[in-house]
């Protein structure tokens, strides 16, 4: 069996790792590139999003490529996630390729793939403590992955040298990919971290911090974005997003009580706003805002899908989130004709904008406060 | 003077419009409808809304804008799910917040959220806690629902009987627009949203051409329950929109049993439902090989003489192919 999944941050790493340990064979995709999408938009249905055509377009690129599994993710609505994998599989036939489809469907997770994975194990001849391990392991491995990612939205807007973090970034994640202990992740960790600390910087820059938020798959791949936080990095701002393979995962199986800025926090700070959870991340998408303005973020940048159906209502809401708290909101509501000129113009403008915002607020507000002080 | 309830004539108004109606009539309140789609009600519409939506979405907006100064409370449900499997689309579920926050000086909004899949949000408790916020009797409550219902039942019967869907709720019309009984006829399924059928300013009237055409009209509303119901069995994918199971299952029982020459599928550009059953019905329609197929996709920019040549070039090519055989 040779396995094929659909891009998700750093899912790759993740499911490598376990399979080194346990398997299956993963072939991954071949790097999403122009073609994928030129395929994926080809064969998609006409008004299909963007998402679709790109995970269609990955599908095809791995088939070549000699898988003959894939799973796919499936849901109940009412994004039209839960509808890709018929409309997908029905492309698929028609094209002509050979393949066996496994649904993942997360109502059926105990009843169905616990049991499915424990007989894999078992044919295997996997200790049940050895898959244990293994899933240890590759968590461990996407947890400093993200770690690492985080530093570098940090580094990004201080480097001197343009580039340097990208390349650093580039090479730890190969490093971890390849670490094969937890000895030696630890120490390749370490190293990684080092080397972000040699790393030239500007530490009288006081960039301004953005916030990246929106629909899932648009935030957290950057081959969907166009690699917005690099563009914004190297424009000199720090920024973060919302969605984190990690958060998707604690978030599923309900393991982020404490985390204060998790999914179900974001969608509780919505509530006044919109009183009802439609799913998928509409809601979270309002709430991020408002949870990250109180952590001193200055600008907010939302993606969507063209004709993405829950973060069109996330949209609308926002302008008046963006009022009430002051901060300003950029929308990308991207589609197969993506053009990186549009982007930097439009992302450099928002730039400018904080630039001026902050100028404005340090002029308005330093006599007043001066005032203030005298009365006082 | 009682007060002034406005529904958008839009959306779920093509469905459920009835039941709204006779609720709150029976409980005393007076009905105000926005008037029909027109084009500089839609134009002014559009101005406010968002570009990232469908166009029925935009036609609430213009429709909310034409009665909102004639009326007290704006009549917006929230319908989740309606029958406890499905769910819709979840845009109508955000649409009270956004047009609360794209247009200024709305009235206040009655949303109340249907959810049957939940208890406390069952279309009964929603409504009747709409209805005591707004100061009824629980008895007066009850009964205006049983009388909403039962007109429901009794408009629902009609509209399985073929009858125009517009006309049947504007009360006075009584005429039998398209007539399923005339077999001689050409039969053409019209299948789409509720909403994208019946306005016929949406659609350049395109039920009145395919009537004036000489061919008999189906559509989705004509299939009984549990033929949709076991279609989509048989289909094997449980689709859960209301609206997107009702329209494959229903293009899926056309198909199968023969019994209709072509079929329509009328959809809006940007609708998402559509864009994941449309390729499915699409592709029965190949393998089945024996109806004619045509998927009408309408966005702003649709003109009423595209929409009427390629109805022609259907019809006639329906013609041809009755000759040949």
């Amino acid at each position: 069996m040779k396995l094929t999944v659909p891009y998700l941050g750093h899912i790759d790493i993740f499911l490598n790792a376990m399979a080194r340990k346990i398997g299956p064979e993963f072939i991954f995709p071949p790097k999403t590139s122009s073609r994928t999408l030129l395929l994926g938009t080809k064969y998609s249905p006409e008004s299909a999003c963007l998402p679709f055509k790109f995970i269609l377009g990955n599908f095809i690129e791995a088939l070549e490529a000699g898988a003959d599994t894939i799973a796919m993710i499936t849901d109940h609505g009412p994004c039209r996630v839960g509808m890709y994998d018929v409309v997908m599989q029905q492309i698929l036939k028609d094209l002509g390729f050979q393949f066996n489809w496994i649904v993942m469907d997360d109502t059926r997770i105990l009843g169905d793939y616990l049991l499915r994975f424990n007989r894999e194990r078992k044919r295997r001849g996997v200790s049940f403590w050895g898959s244990l391990q293994a899933i240890r392991f590759s968590w461990k491995k996407v947890r400093l992955c993200e770690s690492i990612e985080r530093m570098a939205h940090k580094m990004r807007p201080l480097e001197v040298g343009r580039g340097e973090t990208t390349r650093v970034l580039t090479d730890s994640l190969r490093w971890i990919d390849e670490a094969s202990s937890f000895r030696e992740l630890d120490l390749v960790f370490h190293q990684c971290a080092e080397r972000f600390n040699r790393i030239e910087k500007d530490s009288t820059r006081n960039p301004p911090k953005v916030l990246i938020t929106g629909e899932a798959y648009m935030v957290i791949n950057p081959h969907a974005n166009q690699d917005i936080e690099r563009r914004l990095g190297e424009m000199g701002v720090e920024v973060t997003r919302t969605v984190w393979f990690t958060t998707q995962i604690t978030h599923a199986l309900h393991l982020d009580l404490l985390n204060p800025k998790s999914k179900r926090k974001a969608i509780k700070a919505s509530g006044p706003y919109l009183k009802h959870n439609l799913g998928g991340e509409c809601n979270a998408s309002i709430g991020y805002p408002i949870l990250y303005k109180k952590e001193g973020y200055e600008g907010v940048i939302q993606l969507l899908p063209f004709g993405c159906m829950l973060e069109a209502v996330a949209k609308n809401i926002l302008v008046r989130v963006s009022q009430e708290y002051d901060i300003p909101v950029l929308t990308f509501s991207l589609s197969e004709n993506l053009s990186e000129t549009m982007i930097d113009t439009r992302l450099s403008a928002f730039v400018d904008l904080l630039q001026k915002r902050r100028e404005r607020s340090r002029s308005i507000s330093s006599p007043i406060k001066g005032e203030g002080n005298n009365y006082e | 003077m009682s007060l002034r309830i406005g529904i958008p004539r839009a959306l779920y108004y093509y469905r459920y419009f009835p039941f709204w109606e006779t609720f709150f009539e029976t409980l005393g309140f007076e009905v105000v409808v926005s008037r029909p789609s027109h084009r500089g009600l839609i134009e002014e519409g559009f101005k406010f809304a968002d570009d990232d939506t469908c166009i029925p979405m935009k036609m609430v907006f213009a429709h909310t804008i034409d009665i909102k100064d004639r009326i007290d409370l704006l009549f917006l449900p929230r319908l989740l799910s309606v029958d406890g499997k499905t769910c819709s689309c979840p845009r109508l579920a955000g649409l009270p917040e956004m047009l609360k926050y794209s247009i200024p000086r709305l009235p206040t909004i009655l949303a109340p959220y249907v959810d049957e899949r939940y208890r406390n949000s069952t279309l009964f408790r929603s409504f009747s806690q709409m209805a005591s916020a707004l100061g009824k009797r629980s008895k007066e409550i009850k009964q205006a629902y049983q009388q909403a219902e039962s007109t429901y039942q009794l408009i629902r019967k009609r509209m399985e009987g073929g009858e125009n869907v517009p006309e049947l709720f504007e009360k006075a019309g009584k005429k039998n627009l398209f007539s399923p009984k005339n077999d001689s006829g050409k039969k053409i399924a019209v299948v789409g949203h509720p909403y994208c059928l019946y306005d016929p300013y949406f659609n350049f009237d395109l039920l009145r051409i395919l009537g004036e055409a000489q061919t008999s009209v189906y559509t989705q509303e004509m299939v009984p329950k549990e033929e949709i119901d076991s279609e989509i069995q048989g289909f094997g994918k449980d689709v859960y929109w209301d609206s997107g199971r009702e329209i494959l299952g229903a293009s899926l029982y056309y198909l199968d049993s023969n019994q209709v020459d072509g079929l329509i599928y009328l959809t809006c550009f940007s609708c998402g439902v559509d864009s994941m059953i449309e390729p499915l019905v699409r592709h029965r329609v190949e393998e089945n090989g024996k109806t004619l197929y045509l998927c009408l996709m309408i966005d702003e920019h649709t003109g009423a003489t595209g929409v009427l040549t390629r109805m022609e070039a259907f019809i006639d090519l329906l013609e041809r192919r009755r000759k040949r055989r």
